[in-house]
C-alpha cells in the first residue's frame, strides 16, 4: 500500500502553491481512478456548462482555418496547453434567444435560452417560463448514479430588484438550469457552501442518524400538512405542490446516500467564503467543480460566470468599466480591445480549469478524458446582440467519443440544441428532441 | 403656464405604466362624439395591423381580425397590453412599414385606455388574491429571533429569494427548490440546537489560588499554599481581609461560593468564618450596617455592599484537615464578588488566624439557555402528557401565526411521544417536535386559510391573518403579543389605527427601511457598485457604508417623525458623518459649506467625527432629499461616469411610476459619418444620440433629468466640470419645461406630488401584499393616494391607507 500524502504537506515541502498534479497523491477516488483495467469499471461521461456573458469580441475568438491545423485567436491563446483538447464550433444559433416579437431583453433571453432551446416568457413576475435545459434532462436519467443529481454554481449574485433586462424577470439573467419550464434551479455563488454540499463533514455515522430523523420530519410535515389543500386557493396549492415535490426530492436523496458508497472528503481546505477578488472566486469555484468530477459527487454541473448583461468592472486587468456598458461597444476599437481583454481573462481561468481536468488521472486517461466541458455565450457580438454565430467551444474526449483538436464550422442558422442533444447521447441519455433542436450534430467523432 | 402643460404632457405621453397596468387619466371626450372600436378602432388596425396580424398565418400568433368590439378586446387585456406597448414604442409597425403619425397611435392609445377605463369602472370591486408567501430571508431571520427568541442570522447559508416586480416577498415568485429545503432542515436543528439544551452542562466552576485574591500587595502573607488572615485589630486590609476575588456573572443564575479552610486560635470558642458575596447596592439581601459590622478586616468596610451567605463554624486546626466550606447564592444577587472573613471574636476571645487555600464560584447552576427556559416553561408538578402539550401547543401557535388546531396539536404530541418511546429524554422530544414545526409548511409560508377559496366573492381574511399581514409589512416578522391578543379578541381590524402607529415607531419597523425602502430604491446594488478608484480614489468601504448609513437614517426619520413623504424629493435635513461631509464639502454639523466665509457662517456648527452621524440641517448647501443623496447618484452611475440615462430613468421609474419602455431591438449603432463619437462632453455626446428619431422620444423624457443632477459626479461629490467641459445643468422636459440645477429640478418634481404619492403608494401596497398590482387595484390606489393628500402626505397615513384598503384585508378565491 502506498503511503498517502495530503496535498497540504506536500505543498509545505516544496514551499510554493504551484498547482500539483491534482489530489493524486491522496490515492483514487472512485473505483475507476484506482482501477487500471478500464473494461472492468469504466469511467463514466460527465457534463459541465460553463457561460460568460455579454458576447465575445468574435473577430479575436473565431480562428481563421477549419479542421486540425488552425491557429489559437488572441482569446483562445491561453489554451495553447490543451489545444488538442478542445473543438471550437462555429455557425451554432440559439434562435429561442432573438425577439421574435418580444422585442428588446437579449441579455435574459440568451441565458434562459441557451441551455433550454426555449423562448423564455416576456414577464418581470409571476410567471416565468422557459423550458427545461439539458443538464436537468441529463440530470433526471442520472439521478440515482451519484449523491447530487446536478450542481448549479455561479460567480456573481443573481436576482437583483427590479426586472433585470426590458421586462424580463432577474431570474433568467441569473441562472441557465432549469429543472422543468416554470422551476429555474438557483445557482450557489458561495464556495464555502458549496463545498458543504459536495463534502459534509459530518462522519458517516452521524449523518446516518440525522438522515433519519429528518425523514421522520419530512413523514410528520407531509401528514400533517395534507389536510390544508382543501381550503387553499389554486396558487396556493400550486406552492404547497412544490414543497411537496421538494420533500419528495430530499427523500429520494437521503435514500440515494443510504445506498451509495461513503463520499471520500478530499484533503482541500473549506473555503472561508466568497473570495473578494473575482478571479480567486473563479478559480475556486473551478477547484470544486474538479473536486465534484473527480469524487463523482455529480456528473452534471452548470456554472455561470456572470449574470447575463453583468456591468461587472474588471480593473485587475485595465478595464475599470463595467462589462455590459462596453460590450455596446458601438464598433470603437478601443472599447473592443477592452472587451476583448475581459473574453482573455475568462479563458485564463478556462485554462486553470482544463489544466487541472488534465493532469488528474483516472484510469487510463486523465479526468478531462472523462468529460464535456462546453465553455461560451449565448450572445454572439455585444453590440449587435445577435444570437447566431454563438461563441462556443468543447473540451474534453467525452470517454472517447470526441475527436477533439478541431475547429468545426456548421452551416448558418444551425441550432445550438443539436449539440445538447449530441452530447446527451453521449451520456447514454436519449432522447428525440429538447427545445428547437433538429437533430442530433454531427462531426464531433471526427 | 409651465408646470401644467409638464403635467397635461406626462399624463397623455406616459399613458400605460408597464408593470401596473392602469390605463391613466385618458381624459373624457365630449358627450355623444365618443369613438368606438368598431369604428375608429377597427380602422387603425386595418391600416396598419392586419397585413401581418390576421387570419391563420397571423405574424407572432397574433390575430388582431378577431377583435370586432370593445369586449372582445377587453377579455383579453394583456394582449392589448403588449400592442399598446409595441406601438408606442415604435417597436410596431415594423420599420419596413408606413409608420403612423404620432397623433394616429395617440388616438387609438386613448380610444383603448378608454374601452378598459370604462370597463373596470363599472365591474365590481375586486381585492384580487394573494399567492401565499414563502417566509424570505429576513423573514424568516425576524421570525426565528421572535419565536425562538434567538438571533444569529440561520438563513444566512439559504439560497438568495426571488424577485418580481421589484420585491423579493412576492408569493408567486418565492419558490422552494429542494435545496433550499435541504437549508431549513439544517436550520431547524441547528437552531432548536441552540435554544434546548436536553443535556445540560455542567455548571463552571471559576476558581482562584489565594495568592491571587484580594486585597493585593507586594508580599501576601502566605503559608505555603494557604492565606493567612489575622484577625488581630488594627491590621492592614492585607493582613486582616476580608479576602476575596471578583467575578462577572449574570444576575438571573443561581450560584454556589466555595472555600477551604482551617484556623488557629489560643481561645476556647469555636472560630466563626463566614462567606460572602459582593453585590449591587440595590440588593435586598445585602448585610445592613449592624450584620456587617461583625465581620473582621479592614477591608470589610470597602466590601460593602455584601450578602453574608454562611457563616461556620471551622474546627480544623491544620493543613491536612482544612475543611471544604460551601453557601448557596441564590438568583437575582448577580455576585460581582466572592470573599471568606473571620467573623469578629466575641469580646475577650484572642484573635484567631484564619488560613484559605482557594476561593471559587460554581455557577449559574441552571446552565439552560433562556430560551430553553422560556420554550419549556410549564409547571412541573403537571403530568408529563399535560406539560407536553402545553408546551407544543403554545409554540405551534406561535410558530403558525394562529392557535394551532387540537388535531394539530395530537399529531405533534404523538411525534413528541414517539422519541420518548424511543428512549430519548423529554426535553429531547419536543426539542424533535419543535424542528419539525419549523419545517412545515404552516411556518414555511404564511398561509392564509379559507373556508372558501373558490369563491368569487370579495371575503375578509381573519383577524390572525389580518395581524400577519400587517407585521410582515412593517417588521417583516411575526405579530407580538398585542397583536396576537388583538386578534384573539377580534379587536385589531377596529384599532388599525392605533396599532400601525405602535408598529411604526417600534424599532422592529426598521425593517421597512431595511427592506422596502432599498428595495423600492434600488439601493442595495449599492454594495456592488465598483467606482473606479483611479478616477475615485475617495470611494471606499467606510465612504460606501456612510452613504447607504445616510439614506437610511434620512428614512427612519421620516417613518419616525411621522413626516411627509414629499421630505422624501425635498427634505432639507440629513444625516452626515465625516467622510460624506468631507465628499460633500460640508464643514460641520450645522450644515455650512467648507468653501463658504467662516463669518457668514451659521453658528453652533461643530466638526463631524468618523464613526458618527449628525443630523444637519441642509439648508444652503444645495442639497436635500434623496436625489442629491450620494446612495443614489452613486448607484445610477457607471464605474467611470455619470449616467444621465440611468439617472432620468431611474426618476421616471422609481419616483413617478412611469418606467420608459425598453429600447427597440436592434438599436443602430451611435456613429456620424462613419467616425464613432468619442469626442466632446458627454452631454454633447448625448444630445446627438438623440437626433435618432428612434431614440428621441424616450430619452427626451429621461435625459433632462439626469442633466439636471449632472453637477453631481459618478460617487454624488460636487462637479462644476466634467474634465475640461463645463457642467451645464439646464434641461426641458417635453411639452417645453425648463430649468436648470439640481434645486430646480426637485421643484419640478414636487409639482408632480400626486404622481409621486401614486408610484410609492403602488410600490408599497405591492410590497404589502406581496403580489403585483393589477388594473383592478387602480380604485384603492386611487383611494390610498386621496386620503394621503388629505392628511398633508404624512407617512402614516400613508401605511394606514395600504392597511385598511381592500387588498390588504380582503381576498377573493377564483377570478369573478
Amino acid at each position: 500500500m502506498t503511503a498517502r500524502i495530503s496535498r497540504r504537506t506536500l505543498l509545505r515541502g516544496l514551499g510554493v502553491t504551484v498547482s500539483l498534479p491534482w489530489l493524486e497523491a491522496m490515492g483514487p477516488l472512485t473505483a475507476w481512478a484506482a482501477d487500471g483495467t478500464p473494461s472492468k469499471n469504466p469511467a463514466p461521461n460527465r457534463m459541465v456548462f460553463l457561460y460568460v456573458p455579454n458576447g465575445m469580441n468574435m473577430a479575436d475568438w473565431t480562428p481563421k482555418a477549419e479542421g486540425p491545423d488552425f491557429e489559437l485567436p488572441h482569446i483562445l491563446q491561453p489554451l495553447k496547453d490543451v489545444r488538442d483538447d478542445i473543438l471550437v464550433l462555429t455557425g451554432l444559433t440559439a434562435d429561442k434567444a432573438r425577439a421574435h416579437g418580444d422585442g428588446g431583453g437579449d441579455h435574459a433571453r440568451a441565458l434562459a435560452a441557451f441551455l433550454t432551446g426555449c423562448q423564455p416568457r416576456k414577464t418581470d413576475g409571476t410567471d416565468i417560463r422557459a423550458g427545461i435545459s439539458v443538464d436537468q434532462v441529463a440530470a433526471a436519467r442520472l439521478a440515482d448514479r451519484t449523491r447530487l443529481p446536478s450542481l448549479e454554481l455561479g460567480c456573481e449574485h443573481g436576482a437583483m430588484a427590479g426586472n433585470c433586462d426590458s421586462g424580463y424577470s432577474c431570474v433568467y439573467s441569473s441562472t441557465m438550469s432549469w429543472r422543468s419550464a416554470t422551476q429555474p434551479l438557483p445557482k450557489e455563488v458561495n464556495p464555502k457552501i458549496v463545498f458543504e454540499r459536495l463534502f459534509a463533514s459530518t462522519p458517516d455515522g452521524e449523518r446516518l442518524q440525522r438522515d433519519a430523523r429528518r425523514k421522520s420530519i419530512l413523514d410528520f410535515v407531509r401528514e400533517d400538512s395534507l389536510s390544508l389543500n382543501a381550503r387553499l386557493g389554486a396558487n396556493d396549492r400550486r406552492k404547497l405542490d412544490e414543497y411537496f415535490s421538494a420533500v419528495r426530492d430530499v427523500e429520494l436523496r437521503i435514500e440515494r446516500a443510504e445506498k451509495l458508497p461513503p463520499i471520500q472528503a478530499p484533503d482541500y481546505k473549506v473555503p472561508a467564503g466568497i473570495p473578494a477578488s473575482y478571479e480567486e472566486h473563479i478559480r475556486i469555484t473551478y477547484d470544486l467543480i474538479v473536486l465534484a468530477l473527480q469524487a463523482d459527487v455529480t456528473r452534471v454541473i452548470t456554472c455561470v460566470l456572470a449574470n447575463e448583461g453583468s456591468n461587472k468592472p474588471y480593473p485587475f486587468i485595465g478595464v475599470p468599466e463595467g462589462h455590459h456598458d462596453l460590450s455596446h461597444h458601438e464598433n470603437n476599437p478601443k472599447k473592443k480591445e477592452k472587451i476583448r481583454d475581459i473574453n482573455t481573462f475568462h479563458t485564463r481561468q478556462l485554462a486553470y480549469l482544463l489544466g487541472k481536468l488534465k493532469s488528474t488521472r483516472e484510469g487510463d486517461g486523465s479526468l478531462l478524458d472523462h468529460c464535456m466541458v462546453v465553455y461560451g455565450s449565448g450572445n454572439s457580438d455585444g453590440n449587435a446582440h445577435n444570437h447566431d454565430d454563438l461563441p462556443i467551444l468543447l473540451a474534453g474526449r467525452g470517454c472517447g467519443t470526441i475527436k477533439t483538436g478541431r475547429h468545426l464550422r456548421y452551416p448558418k442558422e444551425t441550432p445550438l440544441n443539436n449539440l445538447w442533444l449530441a452530447m446527451l447521447d453521449r451520456m447514454d441519455v436519449k432522447i428525440a428532441a429538447l427545445g428547437d433542436s433538429t437533430g442530433t450534430l454531427t462531426g464531433l467523432s471526427g | 403656464m409651465p408646470v401644467r402643460q409638464l403635467i397635461l404632457v406626462i399624463v397623455t405621453t406616459l399613458v400605460l405604466a408597464r408593470s401596473y397596468p392602469s390605463v391613466g387619466d385618458t381624459g373624457t371626450s365630449p358627450a355623444g362624439t365618443e369613438p368606438t372600436f368598431a369604428t375608429e378602432g377597427s380602422g387603425f388596425l386595418q391600416k396598419h395591423c392586419l397585413s401581418c396580424h390576421s387570419g391563420d398565418k397571423a405574424k407572432a400568433d397574433l390575430r388582431l381580425d378577431k377583435y370586432r368590439d370593445e369586449a372582445a378586446v377587453i377579455k383579453d387585456r394583456k394582449t392589448w397590453q403588449r400592442v399598446l406597448d409595441v406601438l408606442q414604442s415604435g417597436e410596431m409597425p415594423p420599420p419596413s412599414k408606413p409608420r403612423p403619425g404620432l397623433a394616429e397611435v395617440e388616438n387609438f392609445t386613448k380610444l383603448i385606455g378608454l374601452i378598459f377605463k370604462q370597463h373596470d369602472e363599472s365591474t365590481k370591486p375586486d381585492p384580487g388574491r394573494v399567492t401565499m408567501r414563502r417566509l424570505n430571508r429576513n423573514e424568516y431571520n425576524y421570525t426565528i429571533r421572535d419565536l425562538v427568541g434567538i438571533d444569529f442570522n440561520p438563513a444566512e447559508d439559504f439560497p438568495s429569494d426571488d424577485v418580481g416586480h421589484g420585491f423579493d416577498n412576492i408569493g408567486d415568485v418565492l419558490t422552494l427548490p429542494p435545496v433550499l429545503l435541504e437549508r431549513y432542515l439544517a436550520a431547524a436543528e441547528s437552531i432548536m440546537d441552540r435554544a434546548i439544551t436536553p443535556n445540560p452542562p455542567r455548571p463552571p466552576n471559576r476558581g482562584v489560588a489565594t495568592q491571587y485574591t484580594e486585597p493585593a500587595g507586594p508580599n501576601v502573607p502566605m503559608k505555603g499554599n494557604f492565606r493567612v488572615v489575622s484577625g488581630r485589630a488594627g491590621g492592614t486590609p492585607i493582613e486582616t481581609g476580608p479576602i476575596f476575588t471578583r467575578y462577572q456573572v449574570p444576575a438571573d443564575g443561581e450560584y454556589i461560593a466555595h472555600t477551604q479552610v482551617y484556623v488557629e486560635t489560643s481561645g476556647s470558642k469555636p472560630v466563626k468564618v463566614a462567606l460572602l458575596a459582593g453585590c449591587s447596592p440595590t440588593c435586598p439581601l445585602a448585610a445592613k450596617d449592624a450584620e456587617a459590622d461583625t465581620i473582621a478586616g479592614a477591608a470589610a468596610k470597602g466590601l460593602r455592599p455584601f450578602v453574608i451567605l454562611k457563616t461556620f463554624e471551622v474546627k480544623a486546626r491544620n493543613e491536612s484537615a482544612a475543611e471544604h466550606l460551601q453557601a448557596a447564592i441564590p438568583a437575582g444577587i448577580g455576585p460581582d464578588k466572592v470573599a471568606v472573613a473571620l467573623v469578629k471574636p466575641e469580646d475577650g476571645e484572642p484573635a484567631p488566624t484564619l488560613y484559605v487555600k482557594f476561593l471559587s464560584l460554581e455557577g449559574p447552576l441552571d446552565t439552560r439557555p433562556a430560551s430553553h427556559r422560556r420554550l419549556l416553561a410549564c409547571d412541573p408538578n403537571k403530568p408529563e402528557a399535560e406539560r407536553t402539550r402545553e408546551v407544543l401547543g403554545r409554540f405551534a401557535s406561535r410558530a403558525y401565526r394562529r392557535p394551532v388546531t387540537a388535531e394539530e396539536l395530537d399529531r405533534l404530541v404523538a411525534l413528541a411521544e414517539s422519541r420518548r418511546q424511543a428512549g430519548e429524554k423529554w426535553e429531547a422530544a419536543i426539542q424533535f417536535a419543535m424542528t419539525a414545526v419549523l419545517v412545515s409548511p404552516k411556518f414555511l409560508f404564511r398561509v392564509e386559510l379559507d373556508d372558501r377559496p373558490d369563491s368569487p366573492d370579495p371575503h375578509p381574511l381573519d383577524e390572525y391573518q389580518l395581524a400577519s399581514r400587517l407585521s410582515y409589512f412593517l417588521w417583516s416578522s411575526m405579530p407580538d403579543q398585542e397583536l396576537f391578543d388583538l386578534a384573539a379578541n377580534k379587536q385589531l381590524t377596529p384599532n388599525l389605527d392605533s396599532q400601525v402607529k405602535r408598529m411604526l415607531r417600534d424599532p422592529k419597523a426598521a425593517a421597512l427601511v431595511e427592506h422596502f425602502v432599498m428595495q423600492w430604491l434600488q439601493l442595495q446594488r449599492l454594495s456592488t457598485a465598483q467606482p473606479d478608484p483611479k478616477l475615485f480614489p475617495e470611494f471606499n468601504e467606510p465612504l460606501r457604508a456612510a452613504m447607504l448609513r445616510e439614506t437610511k437614517l434620512f428614512f427612519t426619520e421620516i417613518i419616525r417623525e411621522d413626516r411627509s413623504i414629499l421630505d422624501i424629493l425635498a427634505g432639507n435635513f440629513s444625516y452626515l458623518n465625516a467622510p460624506l461631509a468631507r465628499l460633500y464639502g460640508i464643514a460641520d454639523t450645522a450644515g455650512n459649506k467648507i468653501a463658504s466665509n467662516p463669518k457668514d457662517r451659521k453658528p453652533g456648527g461643530k466638526p463631524f467625527k468618523p464613526d458618527e452621524f449628525s443630523r444637519v440641517d441642509m439648508t444652503g448647501t444645495g442639497r436635500g432629499g434623496i436625489l442629491t443623496q450620494a446612495s443614489f447618484l452613486t448607484v445610477t452611475s457607471n464605474p467611470t461616469r455619470t449616467s444621465p440615462v440611468k439617472r432620468g430613468r431611474w426618476v421616471l421609474e422609481q419616483l413617478l411610476g412611469t418606467p420608459p419602455p425598453p429600447p427597440p431591438p436592434n438599436v443602430p449603432e451611435l456613429e456620424e459619418n462613419g467616425k464613432p463619437l468619442t469626442s466632446g462632453s458627454l452631454r454633447a455626446r448625448m444630445e446627438e444620440h438623440r437626433k435618432n428619431p428612434a431614440c428621441a422620444s424616450c430619452h427626451a423624457k429621461m435625459d433632462p433629468l439626469g442633466f439636471g443632477l449632472e453637477n453631481f459626479n459618478a460617487i454624488g461629490a460636487y462637479r462644476s466640470k466634467d474634465g475640461e467641459f463645463p457642467i451645464d445643468a439646464s434641461g426641458e422636459l417635453p411639452g417645453g419645461l425648463k430649468f436648470s440645477g439640481p434645486e430646480q429640478l426637485r421643484q419640478v418634481l414636487l409639482t408632480k406630488k400626486d404622481q409621486f404619492a401614486r408610484c410609492l403608494a403602488e410600490k408599497m401596497l405591492t410590497y404589502a401584499l406581496g403580489r403585483g398590482l393589477e388594473y383592478y387595484d387602480r380604485r384603492a390606489i386611487d383611494r390610498i393616494v386621496a386620503d394621503l393628500a388629505a392628511a398633508d402626505y404624512r407617512f402614516s397615513a400613508l401605511v394606514t391607507g395600504i392597511v385598511k384598503s381592500d387588498p390588504f384585508r380582503l381576498r377573493r378565491g377564483r377570478t369573478p
